[in-house]
């Protein structure tokens, strides 16, 4: 079994098996660069065969997965590739999203299909992939690691911007999902983190904001950074196995005692 | 008992046959599993999750149509996904039950069996002409990818839609290394987890490469089961070694968990983490080492499932157990009803510590008006 071990440095991520989603773009494929860079077993997903491919080739040893999040019959194939590849997961990036209507439109005059797949994209495809990797995320934390998901998202989930209604409203929900799983899941070792990246020179926000100049925007490195960071102190606050099992022992010493 | 033929994990209604610990059966539903445990209890569970196992394809050398269903693996370990033993059908498909699926084309050493994007070699035949020893060519990550995409989960006859994975994985599982699912953790839920948490009952989980239940061929599944790699965690091993300590019942969440269990303490005395290959079988001459209980499926006497249980009771009080499941339409198979049943000698030897009902968590409900589906019921539980 590979342990994490932050002996190297504190923002060391050595033998963290992470999952990101959205991994050959913007964000997503700067994560991938980050935590591969910082020691950590990466496999990422994207819809692209070609540019999966060349993810891979350039970030040697990651695994890349073909595959689309937004759609059921996709998800499973995509958690066994995963779980198959990395034997386990201690981390999974949400990074995928859609936009909705490109070019942006106001909420009015947004067509259903395009809500659709954005909820579809920023909001069932977190859910359903998470929790077909949920097994393996608490198997982890049995283990006595760590174990972090983090979603993505963004300012426009909690500020109303005119012209996002679609993604401000399906990160949104991917936000308060968040919150709700933190609150149910902290208790078997699962830690949820939602995030917001800030504005980011990205092909997600070129769509969006098709004029924005390049230089007043972050750069993904940058977030990605930040982000790898974010992880690497929820991993180091997270109780260590030791205490977990000194209460356990306890409770039932307890129990022992008791009967 | 009747086929369970929808594939709901937990059908509301499920219900549970609990044998207590005077030998007195009680029914109750199974969402009340957690009011028939211990507050000492540590319960383990088989955490595999299940491989898309069946293959369609067919054989290079004849164009014959063929199903190749993996069914055992000799290790864990991620990248080794080349080799696998596996059980090859004819021409048809799960609509057909195994015991009526043809022979597949003669296989020899070298045949090509294509499989979707998956090409395999047959290395041998096993002495029998279904079973086969495949290679498969390409990377791990190939071969990952063709099981994802071209493989679906082994399929039963008698559910009339296709299983999808989804439908086939426990709410636990993690690790792809099962062939059929591990279904008895289908009565798990977070809920109960959170339960047991509340009460002060132990979770912990070993990984359990469960293999095929049946082949639908006499022959073939009198060598059932395949030997099964396993991996069992230090926080695993360590937790078993505490409840052993201080004397509380540790209660397998299936047959596979009492397999492996079982296999470590014979092999080391004691269960200790690390990963192995189980390889025997467990029947009434077993004398069970590490497990107290067993929450199980039910299972058709003849089955080495059934077999399995016969190391927990005595074949009387087995048998009033089936002619009770039987008399009150339990359902069987993988998306059936459950039994919770507590091994016998233990029971007798721990008379002083017994835990009498006021222990059990919480008390249960016995009211459920069970209907009977067959007019009579054995004498002893009317």
């Amino acid at each position: 079994m590979n342990e994490v071990h932050n002996t190297a440095s504190p923002d060391s991520l050595r033998g963290l098996r992470v999952a990101i989603t959205g991994g050959t773009s913007g964000l997503g494929l700067a994560l991938v660069r980050e935590m591969a860079s910082r020691g950590a077993h990466v496999a990422f997903v994207a819809r692209n065969r070609d540019r999966v491919a060349t993810g891979a080739l350039e970030n040697p040893g990651t695994h890349g997965i073909v595959g689309d999040v937004s759609r059921k019959q996709e998800i499973h194939p995509i958690a066994l590739q995963i779980l198959g590849r990395l034997g386990g997961l201690d981390a999974l990036v949400n990074n995928a999203s859609s936009l909705g209507p490109t070019p942006l439109a106001l909420l009015s005059d947004t067509e259903c299909e395009d809500f659709e797949q954005a909820l579809a994209t920023n909001v069932l495809g977190p859910f359903r992939l998470t929790k077909a990797l949920l097994g393996a995320l608490t198997a982890s934390a049995r283990q006595g690691r760590a174990v972090v998901v983090l979603n993505v998202s963004s300012d426009a989930a909690i500020n109303a911007y005119s012209g996002w209604g679609a993604y401000g409203a399906s990160k949104a929900a991917l936000h308060h999902m968040s919150r709700i799983w933190h609150e149910e899941l902290v208790a078997e070792g699962v830690q949820f983190l939602s995030a917001n990246p800030g504005d980011m020179d990205t092909p997600l926000h070129a769509l969006a904001v098709p004029d924005a100049d390049p230089v007043t925007l972050k750069r993904p490195g940058t977030a990605a950074t930040e982000l790898a960071d974010l992880i690497a102190a929820a991993i180091a606050s997270a109780p260590s196995p030791a205490e977990s099992s000194a209460s356990a022992k306890l409770l039932h010493e307890n129990a022992a005692r008791v009967a | 008992m009747i086929a369970a033929s929808e594939p709901r994990q937990r059908p509301p209604g499920a219900k549970l046959l609990v044998l207590d610990l005077e030998g007195k059966i009680v029914h109750a539903l199974r969402t009340e599993l957690v009011d028939f445990l211990h507050a000492s209890d540590l319960v383990i569970a088989n955490d595999a999750a299940t491989l898309p196992a069946s293959l369609a394809g067919s054989h290079l050398a004849t164009g014959a149509r063929i199903e190749v269903r993996l069914a055992a693996r000799r290790s864990l370990e991620p990248d080794d996904v080349a080799h696998f033993t596996a059980v090859v059908f004819g021409a048809g498909d799960f609509h057909a039950r195994t015991e009526d699926r043809p022979l597949p084309p003669p296989l020899v050493p070298g045949d090509r069996l294509v499989l979707g994007p998956l090409v395999a070699t047959v290395e041998a035949t096993l002495a029998h002409p279904r079973l086969v020893a495949l290679r498969f060519a390409g990377s791990p990550d190939a071969i990952w990818e063709g099981l994802a995409r071209h493989g679906r989960p082994i399929q039963y006859a008698h559910i009339a839609t296709p299983l999808a994975l989804w439908d086939v994985w426990t709410p636990i599982a993690a690790g792809p290394v099962a062939f059929e699912p591990p279904s008895a953790g289908f009565v798990l839920n977070w809920r109960a987890l959170a339960e047991m948490r509340t009460r002060g009952v132990e979770f912990a989980t070993i990984t359990h490469a469960a293999g095929l239940s049946s082949t639908g061929d006499a022959e073939l599944d009198a060598r059932l089961p395949f030997d099964e790699p396993y991996a069992i965690s230090r926080g695993t091993a360590e937790a078993i070694r505490r409840a052993k300590r201080q004397r509380r019942r540790i209660v397998a969440i299936g047959t596979t968990v009492v397999r492996a269990l079982e296999h470590a303490a014979t092999r080391r005395g004691s269960v200790s983490a690390g990963n192995a290959v189980a390889t025997q079988r467990i029947g009434r001459r077993t004398r069970l080492r590490v497990v107290d209980a067993i929450v199980s499926g039910t299972h058709e006497p003849g089955s080495s499932h059934h077999e399995l249980l016969r190391a927990f009771v005595d074949a009387r009080t087995l048998g009033r157990v089936n002619e009770t499941l039987a008399a009150l339409c339990y359902r069987t198979h993988e998306f059936g009803d459950s039994v919770l049943i507590a091994r016998q000698a233990v029971n007798a030897a721990r008379q002083p510590n017994r835990r009498d009902r006021s222990d059990l968590t919480r008390s249960p409900s016995q009211s459920h008006a069970l209907r009977p589906c067959l007019t009579r019921l054995p004498a002893s539980e009317m």
